[in-house]
């Protein structure tokens, strides 16, 4: 993935950076933003799976559940995308553009991983969180 | 349940995989498909391009060029959905046919346990054939329908055969019509 570029006169080369060390990296420069749409849809993909286990772990059921769920993952996203990377939102068609992107597939993730987990896998294989 | 639970993710994956691998067969792979795509591809780029450029200062010329524009854009669309159509019609027996054969060997078992118990509507759903009250039990249909919501357009985005966001964008989606549209 990552790339790297010479300057015309080839005196220094500049190196572009990786989507993955842009994706981590504060204020990021992102020309393509399919890219950044990528990292956005990917990162809620992976917030979706550590919420789903941790809600099942806890276990964290019912309304209280799926609300803290799309709190949680609304606020991460948006204080990434708005505080961390800065970008204008206005460019990606708004806030609420970038917050719908990849949500419904992330919640079907969370509520696998939060159902499954909540099948006892403790309880009922390795009895270490009493009922 | 565990058990019942992880071979039904691994049913979807492997239906994802299939499912996909059949398109590229018989849709993907083609020329025309293909074709159709790039030019879809490029054209709702240069819309999108000159829309963000023009702004809402237009002119008339300029008005009636992104309506052509569009309308072309709409025709290349409906060819690549004509294109899609007939292979996902058998591609959508196939899968009719083995969900059918699924459900019939996980008929009124209980596959998994939701984190919250469903609204009425969706209970027929997620608790279908299963015997009890308890509404958080979730059947194989449901289990597989979220599978699927999740895996496969995972899968789709990995092996890069998802629709570009573009493309989606200017022609529209089910939550909308497409944005600034010059009536």
């Amino acid at each position: 993935m990552s790339r790297t570029k010479s300057d015309k006169n080839g005196n220094t080369a500049k190196t572009e950076l990786s989507v993955w060390t842009r994706a981590i990296t504060a204020n990021s420069e992102w020309p393509d933003k399919e890219e950044f749409l990528d990292v956005i849809y990917w990162s809620r993909q992976a917030i979706g799976i550590i919420v789903g286990i941790g809600w099942g772990l806890i276990p964290l059921k019912g309304f209280i559940g799926l609300l803290l769920f799309f709190l949680v993952n609304a606020g991460v996203m948006y204080v990434y995308f708005s505080n961390f990377q800065q970008v204008d939102e206005e460019e990606y068609g708004g806030p609420w553009e970038l917050t719908k992107e990849g949500f419904v597939t992330s919640f079907a993730g969370f509520l696998i991983c939060a159902g499954n987990l909540d099948n006892n896998i403790f309880r009922s294989s390795l009895r270490l969180i009493p009922i | 349940m565990w058990a019942d639970t992880v071979l039904i993710v691994f049913i979807s994956v492997c239906t994802a995989l299939l499912g996909e691998g059949l398109t590229w067969l018989m849709v993907y792979r083609t020329e025309k498909y293909q074709k159709l795509k790039a030019e879809v591809e490029k054209q709702s780029k240069k819309l999108e391009k000159r829309k963000e450029a023009h702004g809402d200062s237009l002119d008339k010329q300029q008005k009636k060029k992104i309506e052509r524009e569009e309308e072309r854009l709409k025709n290349n669309n409906r060819d690549l959905s004509l294109v899609k159509m007939k292979s996902m019609f058998a591609i959508g027996f196939a899968f009719t046919a083995l969900l059918s054969m699924f459900n019939s060997i996980f008929d009124g078992r209980v596959v998994a346990r939701l984190p919250f118990t469903p609204i009425s509507w969706i209970q027929g759903l997620s608790h279908r054939n299963l015997p009890g009250d308890d509404y958080m039990e979730c059947s194989f249909i449901f289990l597989y329908i979220l599978c699927t919501m999740s895996i496969r357009q995972n899968i789709q985005k990995l092996l890069g055969f998802a629709p570009s966001r573009t493309a989606s964008k200017q022609s529209g989606s089910i939550f909308g019509p497409p944005p600034q549209q010059f009536k």
